[in-house]
């Protein structure tokens, strides 16, 4: 019931009208104060914040496994991973099931979804790199919406595993 | 006939047979007199034989005939048992391996004819009875001439839609034909012979109808010659031809068809519009033949396009007293939960008898996950039984004289673990055959018999499986391993030194690790007992190996019966829950804080005359403890082998049955967390792994 509502939740916010040309559909998720869009195609499930169980002697930013319908399933803080303050685990907090093709189903905590945009070519930015900004590594674009700015997340060098 | 739905069984059961004779040739061996082997031999040979034959392989169908014909004439005692035979035989059987690794991969046999292989079988064959033999290899001798007024063909009771049909052909300038076929008195797949008849001659023409029926044929229902009306464009002896080349076909005679000379010919008159068209004539004259080549067309299609994809599941045979096991809990499972349904409607009536049923369920699902577990289990002899005729041709190969004993060889493990366990096994078995037995005038200076003997015993041993190779050869050389490690830099000398033989043996384990002094075909590249490990450890396993200097060496494999589901004892480290596999448990201790000794700065614990060493978990856990300095600890000792640990817990919860759940490949850097597991409430729970610990 709980997946199925926040589902529901987001089609509800994707009336957004279709662009022309190449469009990519990006959910809009918050991080603090921060937009950040993350590829639609890579998302598997949206769930809310769950019990979890810790892993020891894994990297801090691994917060540890949930249960997803009878799978154990890894869950890492993107907040810890970009260097940012641990999460605070809020009412609107999610876990964002990402599917990779290598590592099998990641979950991601955000703290908000807000919504789903849709972004033409002609929207997204794409970044130049900048190796001294360790934050901008896991950003390779950025989308103009609303007059809003929404940093792309890569999801490969999020989900790049750290050999400690 | 379409074969294609038996193909698992053929294959399942011409490995079998295969391997049958692997072991019966091999007892041919040491005892070529006996009649017992050898009539064995000439079964599973024929029964192969038939069985490729129906299934239409044709190369492997030649090589087994003329096996069979070696073992026929052994049979008959025209020829003594030589080893060269043997070992033509053992290759003929390579050969066939071969065919059915073809077969299973791609449903195709193959094109290799083995022509040097039927060669020397026959020269064997000629070697005995010259010309008389030649006889005996090409049994389908084909004759045309017909016997007299043998012209059965003329008894067929032919119907008017029959007559019609022929008189349609003879009037398009087409042949018909009688023809009868006579089948060899000694042939015991008579349906199979005449199947393959039926499909020959249908590829020539079309068969009208048949004496016996096709039906009648087919069930074997006829005595030992059926005769057959065909249309055809070739020309008589082609088809004739075409029937004599199935084996064990003893005659083929076969004449133009007069159709006024047929038992109730009546003239018909023959109507354009009324005349069918011959096939569907055919359709209704013989629609059990028919109704099979069309069957067979489209599944041979099928597997053309399909080439080079394994076209078998692998399959478990199952005993069917342990399906009927299963097949009751099933049904006690749904009693038990039907009781627990109106139970809880009672509940609400205020009776409460729920925790009765509750316990009713439990013990039913214990079973039932032990029927499943037993349903998978398969007994290793699958795997061990081509081990003697590994052992007989190393023999050959190394000029060593060895005897390969086996026992437990019943001893079940599960599918997965026992299809991993072969490659592990065989190593082991060429190390000892190699690097283990000495060279003959080494054994005789040592004063052992000159016939070395390597052992491969399995047994169960409470949850796990044990398989030990044992050789009593020249046991491993500890002072050879440490000088090779410190040549190739593993340790220093320092080092060595101060290790403990057990710890040099564990040497050989690492990677790139060989003592033989020579690199030899059949071991020594160094890559074997490292993947041994790993292999075994893969699978949840361990290996152990102790030796003696001149003795032999004793080569120890542990397997876990099962590994997906396993017995654990949960306990709670810091308010986490983690289970530990009660199959490493050995006892759970109640220790005061007072009897923990310091033995280089590490804690142990004297227990009844063994110092064990403390493993505190919330330490190695990273969290804190919930229990106080002063409390007494609660202590797991685990073992791995003879190694002892204890692990220091807050607080046991109790034995639990889970399921193992892989922690994903994200997570890997943890290498004592083995996976996970959900527990009953939906959290997810750690598992220890105390093997990693030790």
């Amino acid at each position: 019931m709980e997946q199925l509502n926040t589902i529901s939740d987001l089609s509800a916010l994707s009336n957004e009208k279709k662009e022309t040309g190449e469009t990519v559909q990006y959910i809009v998720v918050r991080l603090g104060e921060e937009q950040y869009g993350i590829d639609i195609r890579y998302i598997d499930n949206i769930v809310r914040m769950q019990r979890m169980t810790r892993i020891p002697k894994v990297p801090a930013y691994l917060k540890g496994v949930i249960n997803l319908r009878g799978e154990v399933l890894p869950v890492m803080s993107i907040r810890l991973k970009m260097g940012l303050e641990n999460d605070e685990y809020q009412r609107a907090t999610r876990i964002i099931i990402l599917k990779l093709e290598q590592e099998g189903n990641v979950g991601i905590i955000v703290d908000e979804v807000k919504e789903v945009v849709t972004l033409g070519e002609d929207q997204i930015e794409k970044m130049t790199y900048d190796s001294k900004d360790g934050k901008a590594n896991f950003i390779n674009a950025v989308g103009k919406h609303n007059n809003e700015l929404i940093s792309l997340l890569d999801l490969s060098s999020i989900t790049l595993e750290e050999n400690v | 006939m379409d074969v294609s739905q038996y193909l698992e069984i053929f294959l399942d059961e011409t490995k079998e047979h295969l391997q049958n004779l692997n072991t019966q040739i091999l007892e041919l061996e040491a005892d070529p007199e006996n009649m017992n082997t050898i009539n064995e031999i000439f079964r599973a040979a024929h029964s192969l034989k038939g069985m490729a034959g129906t299934m239409g392989y044709k190369r492997m169908q030649n090589l087994t005939h003329d096996m069979e014909n070696v073992f026929s004439e052994v049979r008959n005692g025209n020829i003594k048992v030589q080893p060269e035979m043997i070992d033509v035989l053992f290759r003929c059987l390579d050969a066939l391996d071969e065919y059915t690794n073809s077969i299973q991969e791609s449903a195709d046999e193959g094109t290799n004819d083995n022509e040097p292989l039927i060669k020397q079988l026959n020269n064997i064959l000629k070697k005995v009875s010259g010309e008389e033999v030649q006889e005996a290899a090409q049994p389908a001798a084909v004759s045309n001439e017909p016997e007299g007024s043998n012209e059965k063909w003329h008894d067929i009771a032919l119907d008017d839609s029959q007559i019609r049909v022929i008189m349609e052909a003879e009037k398009q300038g087409k042949n018909v034909y009688g023809i009868n076929v006579v089948v060899q008195e000694t042939c015991i797949l008579k349906a199979a012979r005449a199947f393959l008849v039926f499909k020959a001659v249908e590829e020539l023409g079309e068969i009208i109808i048949s004496n016996p029926s096709a039906q009648d044929v087919e069930d074997e229902k006829f005595d030992k010659d059926f005769t057959l009306i065909i249309i055809s464009d070739y020309s008589l002896d082609e088809v004739i031809k075409a029937a004599g080349n199935v084996s064990e076909i003893s005659n083929v005679t076969g004449a133009p068809l007069e159709l006024e000379k047929t038992k109730n010919y009546r003239p018909i008159e023959v109507k354009e519009e009324t005349a069918k068209p011959a096939t569907e004539a055919a359709n209704t004259a013989a629609p059990a033949k028919e109704d099979k080549s069309v069957k067979a067309a489209p599944a041979k299609a099928e597997k053309k396009q399909t080439p080079g994809k394994p076209v078998v599941n692998r399959t478990v045979r199952v005993d069917i007293e342990k399906l009927d096991v299963l097949m009751n809990l099933v049904s006690e499972l749904i009693i038990a939960k039907n009781s627990l349904v109106s139970a809880t409607d009672q509940e609400q009536a205020g009776n409460s008898g729920i925790n009765e049923h509750i316990e009713y369920l439990e013990s039913v699902t214990t079973s039932l996950h032990e029927s499943v577990m037993k349903v998978r289990m398969v007994p290793i002899e699958s795997v061990v039984n081509k081990f003697p005729r590994m052992i007989r041709d190393l023999s050959k190969k190394l000029d060593k004289k060895m005897e390969l004993y086996m026992s437990g060889e019943e001893t079940e493990l599960d599918r997965t673990v026992v299809d991993e366990i072969g490659d592990p096994l065989m190593h082991l078995l060429r190390n000892s055959a190699d690097h283990g037995l000495e060279s003959a005038e080494v054994r005789a200076q040592r004063g052992k018999p000159a016939v070395g003997s390597i052992f491969l015993d399995a047994y169960q041993d409470g949850n796990n499986v044990v398989i030990e190779v044992r050789d009593d050869g020249n046991g491993i050389d500890t002072e050879a391993v440490k000088n090779k490690a410190i040549e190739r830099g593993v340790i220093t000398p320092e080092q060595a030194a101060g290790m403990a033989d057990k710890d040099i043996i564990n040497l050989l384990f690492l990677p790139s690790f060989s003592t033989a002094k020579q690199v030899t075909d059949v071991s020594g590249r160094g890559v074997g007992l490292d993947v041994v490990r790993s292999k075994i450890e893969s699978l949840s396993g361990e290996v152990e190996v102790k030796s003696k200097l001149g003795v032999g060496s004793t080569w120890t494999i542990r397997l876990p019966l099962t590994l997906a589901i396993i017995q654990t004892l949960m306990v709670v480290v810091g308010g986490e829950k983690y289970a530990i596999s009660l199959g490493s448990i050995q006892t759970i201790e109640d220790i005061a804080p007072n009897e923990i000794k310091l033995v280089q700065n590490k804690e142990v614990i004297h227990l009844r005359g063994t110092v064990i060493p403390l493993i505190r978990l919330s330490e190695l856990l990273d969290v804190e403890s919930a229990r106080t300095e002063e409390e007494n600890l609660i202590v797991v000792i685990v073992k791995k082998g003879d190694k002892l640990a204890g692990l220091v817990v807050d607080d046991m919860i109790g034995q639990q049955e889970i399921v193992i759940k892989s922690l994903g490949k994200y997570i890997k850097q943890c290498k004592f967390i083995s996976g996970a597991t959900i527990l009953g409430d939906g959290e997810v729970a750690l598992i220890l792994d105390a093997n990693a610990l030790l």
